[in-house]
C-alpha cells in the first residue's frame, strides 16, 4: 500500500493534478476562516462594480490630508477628456460655434477647452446631429465645466436647526488622503456581481459547494456502480442479464435529459445541495457498472478466484478480498471521473435554474447563469464568468490529470 | 504507406477547412452588404414571385411591384435605409393576423391595450401616455351626449380610407363592435359590460350608447373612452368574408389566420417567417391626407428580426442591426459612456425610461399565513427595494424614495391625484429588518422550534415566490425578496415556470407569492390600476385575467371604486384615491417592487434619427414609434447624414 502511493506520487501527472486540486480543496476551508463575510450578501449598490479597492468618500473627505506636489490637472485632463473628446469637441466649434478651424489646435487642451467654455451652448441649433451626439456634447460638457479652474472643492453640511448650508471643509486640489488611513474600505478582488455580491467569496463558497456535489454524486454513482457490476459480474446468468437490461436502458436514455427531468419533478423547495448531488449521482452509475463488470468477468476464472472457490469461501468473501482488490486502482480513477463529471452536472444543471437555489447556496452554475442572465459577456463584466469558467476547469483538469496519472501508473501497459 | 495517407487526410483536411471558411466569410460579407442606393435587383425576380403573392396582397398590383418582390426573395435585401429594425417585441414566427385570436402570437401586428399597436389596424382615437390624451386617428373628434355619460358621438375622419381603397364608414366600426360581441373575443367579453350598442348615423358619425345600470346610470364611463383608444377598427365587407369562410362558427372565427387582411393602417404585411417579419408601407395609406398625417412614414419597412433571447437582441442592437429596441439592456448607459456607441434611451440619466407601471409582488390572501396583515407587511418592510431597483432592475426605475409607493404610476398627472402627506406614516421604507421582526413578534408569530422559521398556527411560514422563467429582472427582484425574508424569519423559495403555467397559476389562484404588472397608463387609469389592486369584483372571477390576483377583499375598497367612474368633481376624485391609498398600504394585498417602463426604449441611432425624446417639445411618448399616440414618431424619423 505504502510502496503504491509511492510510485504514483512519482507520477508527474498526477502530481500537478493532486497539487492544484489540494489548492483549490485547501483555499476553500481557508478562505473563509479568513474572510468570514456571508458570501450571499449584497454588498454592491447596483450591478458589476469593477474589481479594485472602494474607500468610504466620506472618510476620505473627514480624513488626514496629505499635501503631494504632483501635476494633478495633467492626469485629471486626460481622464476627463480623450483624443476622441478633442476630435469632437473641435468638429462641434467648426460646424455649429462658428470657430475656424485654423483656430483650433487639438494638441493644446487647455486652448481647447478655453475655446470650447467660451463658445458651447447647450440649445444651440445643431442641425443634423443625432440626439445620441447631442447628449454626449452635453455630457462632456458637464465633465470638463469647470475643469482648468483650480478651484478648492467645498464640502458643506447642512444645520440641521435652520436648514442652511454651512461649509465645513474645502479641499484642495493637492490635497492626497493614504488609503490606509481610510477606517472604511472593502477590497473586491474580483468586484461584484449582479446582484452586488462580492464574486471572490462566492467563488470559493461556489466551489466547496461543487465539490461537495461532485464528491456525493461521485460516491453514489460509483457505489451504486461497484456493487451491481461486481453482482451482474461475478454472479452472471439470469441476474447479469437482468442487470445489464436495465443499465443498457439507463444508458440508452441521455442521463442529462433524466437529470433535468428528475430535478423539475422534485422542485425547488426541496432542491439541496445534498439532493441535487444526489439526483446526480444516481443518474450517472451506468458505464461504471458495464466496466467493473467486464473486469470481474475475466478475473472471476481466475485460479485464485477458483482456489476460494474450492476453499469454500462465501460469495461476499471471494468478491472482497479475491475481486475488489484488483479493481481499486480501476474503481479510485473512475471514482475520480465521476466526481469531475458531477461538478459538470451540477453547473450544467444550474446554468438550466435547476439547481440549488441562488438565495440559500452560491454555486458555480448558478454564478454562470446570473452573469449571462444579466448579460455580463456583453457589458465587459468578465469578473463575473470568467474566474468561474476557470475554477471549473481547473477542478475538472486537475482530476483528470490525477486519473490519467493514476492509469500510467496501474495499467501495465502503459507503464514505462 | 501510413504516413503518406494521414498526410493526404491532412491535406484534405485542410483544403476542406479553408474551402468552408471562405463560404462562410462569402455568406457573411453578402449578409452585411448594405445596398444604399441600390434597390433589389430583379435578376432573382422570378423565383420569388411567388412568395411575395401569398405573403403580399398589396404589392403586387403596385408600379413597384418587381423591386418588393426581389427583396422578399432575400429576407437581408429590404434597403438598410428605408428599413426600421426592431428587437424585442415578437417572439418567435407569427401565426395570425386576427385581432379575434386568443392565441395569437403577432405582437408586432396584433395589440389591443392602452396604447395600441397601429401599425397595421388603427384604432379611432391614439393613447398618449405622457398627457393621458386621446389624439385622433380614424376618428376625428367625441363627445359626450350628455352630463350622464350615457351615450358619446364619434365623428370620423371621412378621409379615411381601407388598404383596398374602399372608404371607411361608420358601418365598419359598428359591424366590428358587434363581431366583438358575438364572437366572445376578450376585447367584446371585456368591454360588453360597459358598452350597450354602437350604431351608425351616417356615414361618418357613430354613435356609441353606455350600459346603464338599474338606476339609469352608466355603469363605468371611463371604460368606454377605453374603447376608443384599444378596439381595432376592421372592414365590414372582408369579416363578412370571413364569416363566410367559417360559416359564422365562434371558434373558427377566432381560428382563422386572417393572411389576406384589409386594414386601414399605413402597413401592410410583406413577409413573414420563422427568422423575420417584414412590413411595407402601404403607398396608399389614408393618413397622407393633411386632416391626418399630411405624409406617409419615413420608413418604407419596417422589420423585426426574431432573436432567440435578450442577449443575442443587444448584439444585433450593438452592430447597428437594429434601431429601436424594447429590451431590458443591464447597466444601459454603458453602451454610450463606455462604448461610445450612436445609442441612447429617452433620458440620458437614471431611470433612462418614462415608467409607467410598477411591478409587484402579490401574495395570496386565501393561504394561511398570508391571509395575517402582519405577515404581508412584515414581508414587505424587509424586503430590500433601492437593491432591487439598483441590481434587479440596474437603476432605471425611481426609488422609492423619490416616487413613493401607492396605487399611482410616476407620471406627474398620476401623482398629483392623492395626497401624499396623508399616507406619508403608512410607507415602509424597505431593508428594515429590525422593524419587520418586532411586527411579527408583536403578533405572536414566532419561531417556536427554533429552526429559524417563524410558525403561525404551528405551520411555519414557508411560501413559493414565483415569476416566468427568463424574465431576467422579475427573477432577480424575486431573488433579493427571498433573501431578505430569510432575515426575519420567513422561509421564501422562488419557483420560475415557464410563460403559460405562470400564467395558469395566476389566474386560478394557485400559487402563494407571484409577481406580476398591473396596467400602466390609460385613458381609465388609475382608476383601473386601483381597481386591480383591490376590487373584489376581480377577486370572484373563476379564472381571472384581469388583477387582484391577491384575492383580497374590502367592502369599502369596492364602495369607493364604484363611485370613482361617476365623479368628476376633481377634489372628491382625490379624497377617494387618497382613501384607497390607506387601504392599500395598510392592508398590504401587494407591493410594488420597483416602477418599470412599459415598453423599454432604446434607439440606435446609426441609420434613423428623430426619435422622441424628452423635453424634444413634440410630446410623443417613447412608446417604441409603434403603440398609441408614440407611432407619430414614425413620420419624423430622417436618415443620419
Amino acid at each position: 500500500m505504502k510502496n503504491t502511493i509511492k510510485q504514483v506520487f512519482h507520477s508527474p501527472k498526477f502530481v500537478i493534478g493532486f497539487v492544484i486540486f489540494a489548492a483549490l480543496l485547501l483555499t476553500t476551508i481557508i478562505y473563509p476562516i479568513v474572510v468570514a463575510t456571508d458570501p450571499l450578501e449584497m454588498v454592491g449598490n447596483g450591478n458589476f462594480f469593477k474589481p479594485g479597492t472602494y474607500v468610504s468618500v466620506k472618510d476620505a473627505v473627514e480624513g488626514t490630508k496629505y499635501t503631494l506636489n504632483i501635476d494633478v490637472q495633467s492626469a485629471s485632463l486626460g481622464s476627463k477628456i480623450s483624443a476622441e473628446d478633442k476630435e469632437a469637441m473641435k468638429e462641434w466649434l467648426v460646424k455649429f460655434g462658428g470657430v475656424a478651424e485654423a483656430d483650433i489646435d487639438v494638441e493644446d487642451a487647455e486652448g481647447l477647452i478655453g475655446l470650447w467654455e467660451a463658445n458651447y451652448s447647450e440649445s444651440a441649433e445643431q442641425k443634423g446631429l443625432t440626439a445620441s451626439k447631442k447628449k454626449y456634447y452635453i455630457r462632456l460638457n458637464k465633465n470638463i465645466d469647470g475643469i482648468l479652474l483650480n478651484n478648492d472643492v467645498i464640502v458643506a453640511q447642512e444645520n440641521s436647526e435652520t436648514g442652511e448650508l454651512e461649509q465645513s471643509a474645502s479641499i484642495g486640489s493637492q490635497e492626497f488622503v493614504n488609503t490606509k488611513d481610510v477606517a472604511n474600505r472593502r477590497t473586491f478582488i474580483l468586484g461584484t456581481d449582479n446582484f452586488g455580491r462580492d464574486v471572490l467569496t462566492e467563488l470559493v463558497h461556489a466551489t466547496k459547494t461543487s465539490l461537495r456535489v461532485g464528491l456525493i454524486a461521485g460516491v453514489i454513482a460509483t457505489l451504486i456502480g461497484l456493487f451491481l457490476g461486481l453482482i451482474s459480474g461475478y454472479v452472471g446468468g439470469v441476474v447479469d442479464d437482468l442487470i445489464m437490461f436495465i443499465t443498457n436502458m439507463f444508458t440508452v436514455i441521455p442521463s442529462f435529459v433524466l437529470l433535468i427531468l428528475i430535478s423539475y419533478s422534485v422542485g425547488q423547495n426541496a432542491r439541496g445541495v445534498n439532493l441535487v448531488g444526489m439526483i446526480i449521482g444516481i443518474t450517472s452509475w451506468t458505464w461504471t457498472t458495464r466496466s467493473v463488470r467486464s473486469q470481474v468477468i475475466s478475473l472471476r476464472n481466475r485460479d485464485h478466484v477458483n482456489l476460494s472457490k474450492l476453499s469454500g469461501h462465501s460469495m461476499m468473501r471471494i468478491v472482497l478480498t479475491d475481486i475488489l482488490p484488483y479493481l481499486a486502482s480501476y474503481v479510485v480513477m473512475a471514482f475520480i471521473l465521476q466526481i469531475s463529471s458531477g461538478i459538470l452536472a451540477e453547473a450544467q444543471l444550474s446554468m438550466l435554474g435547476l439547481g440549488p437555489s441562488t438565495s440559500n447556496a452560491a454555486t458555480l452554475g448558478l454564478m454562470m447563469n446570473w452573469a449571462t442572465l444579466y448579460a455580463a459577456p456583453l457589458n465587459g463584466s468578465w469578473w463575473a464568468y470568467f474566474p468561474v469558467v476557470i475554477t471549473i476547469a481547473l477542478i475538472a483538469f486537475s482530476l483528470n490529470l490525477m486519473n490519467t496519472g493514476l492509469d500510467q501508473v496501474f495499467n501495465p501497459q502503459l507503464r514505462d | 504507406m501510413k504516413t503518406r495517407s494521414k498526410k493526404l487526410v491532412a491535406l484534405f483536411a485542410t483544403v476542406a477547412m479553408t474551402a468552408s471558411l471562405l463560404a462562410g466569410c462569402g455568406g457573411g460579407g453578402a449578409a452585411t452588404t448594405e445596398p444604399s442606393d441600390t434597390q433589389a435587383t430583379t435578376d432573382d425576380a422570378a423565383a420569388t414571385d411567388d412568395a411575395a403573392a401569398t405573403d403580399d396582397a398589396a404589392a403586387t398590383d403596385d408600379a413597384e411591384a418587381t423591386d418588393d418582390t426581389a427583396a422578399a426573395g432575400d429576407t437581408n435585401s429590404t434597403p438598410r435605409n428605408e428599413t426600421l429594425y426592431f428587437a424585442g417585441q415578437q417572439w418567435g414566427t407569427i401565426n395570425d393576423w386576427n385581432p379575434f385570436s386568443t392565441n395569437s402570437n403577432n405582437p408586432m401586428c396584433v395589440q389591443q391595450k392602452d396604447s395600441s399597436r397601429t401599425l397595421i389596424y388603427e384604432t379611432m382615437f391614439m393613447f398618449n401616455m405622457l398627457d393621458g390624451k386621446l389624439y385622433p386617428l380614424l376618428g376625428s373628434e367625441w363627445t359626450w351626449d350628455d352630463d350622464a355619460m350615457t351615450g358619446m358621438t364619434v365623428k370620423l375622419n371621412p378621409d379615411a380610407h381601407w388598404s383596398d381603397g374602399t372608404p371607411l364608414t361608420a358601418n365598419d366600426v359598428a359591424y366590428t363592435w358587434d363581431a366583438n360581441v358575438k364572437y366572445d373575443s376578450s376585447l367584446g367579453m371585456d368591454f360588453q359590460n360597459y358598452v350597450e350598442s354602437i350604431t351608425a348615423v351616417d356615414d361618418t358619425t357613430v354613435s356609441i350608447k353606455s350600459k346603464l345600470d338599474d338606476a339609469g346610470n352608466p355603469t363605468n364611463p371611463l371604460k368606454v373612452q377605453q374603447l376608443l383608444q384599444q378596439m381595432y377598427v376592421m372592414q365590414k365587407a372582408y369579416l363578412e368574408k370571413v364569416e363566410e369562410r367559417t360559416g359564422g362558427d365562434k371558434e373558427a372565427m377566432k381560428l382563422d389566420k386572417m393572411d389576406d387582411l384589409v386594414a386601414s393602417g399605413p402597413y401592410l404585411p410583406f413577409f413573414d417567417d420563422d427568422q423575420k417579419v417584414v412590413f411595407i408601407r402601404d403607398e396608399n395609406y389614408w393618413g397622407q391626407a393633411a386632416s391626418m398625417w399630411g405624409k406617409l412614414p419615413a420608413p418604407k419597412y419596417i422589420a423585426h428580426v426574431i432573436y432567440a433571447d435578450n442577449n443575442a437582441g443587444q448584439i444585433a442592437m450593438e452592430a447597428g442591426d437594429v434601431d429601436v429596441a424594447q429590451q431590458f439592456t443591464t447597466d444601459v448607459q454603458k453602451l454610450w459612456e463606455e462604448k461610445g456607441l450612436p445609442i441612447t434611451t429617452y433620458i440620458d440619466e437614471p431611470p433612462y425610461g418614462e415608467c409607467a407601471t410598477m411591478p409587484s409582488c402579490w401574495m395570496n390572501v386565501e393561504k394561511p399565513g398570508l391571509d395575517q396583515v402582519e405577515v404581508r407587511k412584515a414581508i414587505a418592510m424587509a424586503t430590500d427595494f433601492d437593491q432591487i431597483i439598483a441590481s434587479a432592475m440596474s437603476n432605471q426605475s425611481p426609488t422609492f424614495a423619490q416616487v413613493p409607493r401607492s396605487t399611482m404610476n410616476p407620471t406627474a398627472g398620476e401623482q398629483a391625484l392623492y395626497d401624499h402627506d396623508a399616507v406619508k406614516d403608512l410607507q415602509f421604507v424597505g431593508k428594515d429588518i429590525e422593524g419587520a421582526k418586532a411586527l411579527l413578534d408583536e403578533a405572536g408569530i414566532v419561531d417556536s422550534d427554533g429552526d429559524g422559521i417563524r410558525e403561525y398556527n404551528g405551520t411555519p411560514l414557508s411560501f413559493k415566490a414565483e415569476c416566468p422563467d427568463g424574465w431576467t429582472d422579475w427573477m432577480a427582484s424575486l431573488e433579493i425578496v427571498a433573501s431578505s425574508a430569510k432575515e426575519i424569519g420567513i422561509d421564501i423559495q422562488t419557483f420560475f415556470p415557464d410563460t403559460n403555467t405562470f400564467y395558469d397559476d395566476i389566474t386560478t389562484g394557485n400559487f402563494e407569492i407571484c409577481m406580476n404588472s398591473p396596467s400602466g397608463s390609460s385613458i381609465s387609469n388609475p382608476w383601473g390600476r386601483c381597481m386591480q389592486f383591490l376590487s373584489s369584483q376581480y377577486a370572484d372571477l373563476e379564472v381571472n385575467w384581469s388583477g387582484n390576483w391577491s384575492q383580497y377583499r374590502n367592502d369599502e375598497a369596492d364602495e369607493i371604486l364604484a363611485k370613482i367612474p361617476l365623479e368628476t368633481d376633481e377634489a372628491t376624485l382625490k379624497e377617494y384615491y387618497t382613501r384607497l391609498n390607506e387601504i392599500y398600504l395598510t392592508d398590504v394585498p401587494s407591493f410594488a417592487l420597483m416602477y418599470r417602463p412599459e415598453l423599454f426604449y432604446i434607439v440606435n441611432e446609426s441609420v434613423w434619427t428623430g426619435y422622441p425624446m424628452k423635453d424634444d417639445g413634440t410630446n410623443i411618448p417613447p412608446t417604441d414609434c409603434t403603440d398609441g399616440y408614440g407611432i407619430a414618431a414614425l413620420y419624423n424619423l430622417t436618415l443620419v447624414e
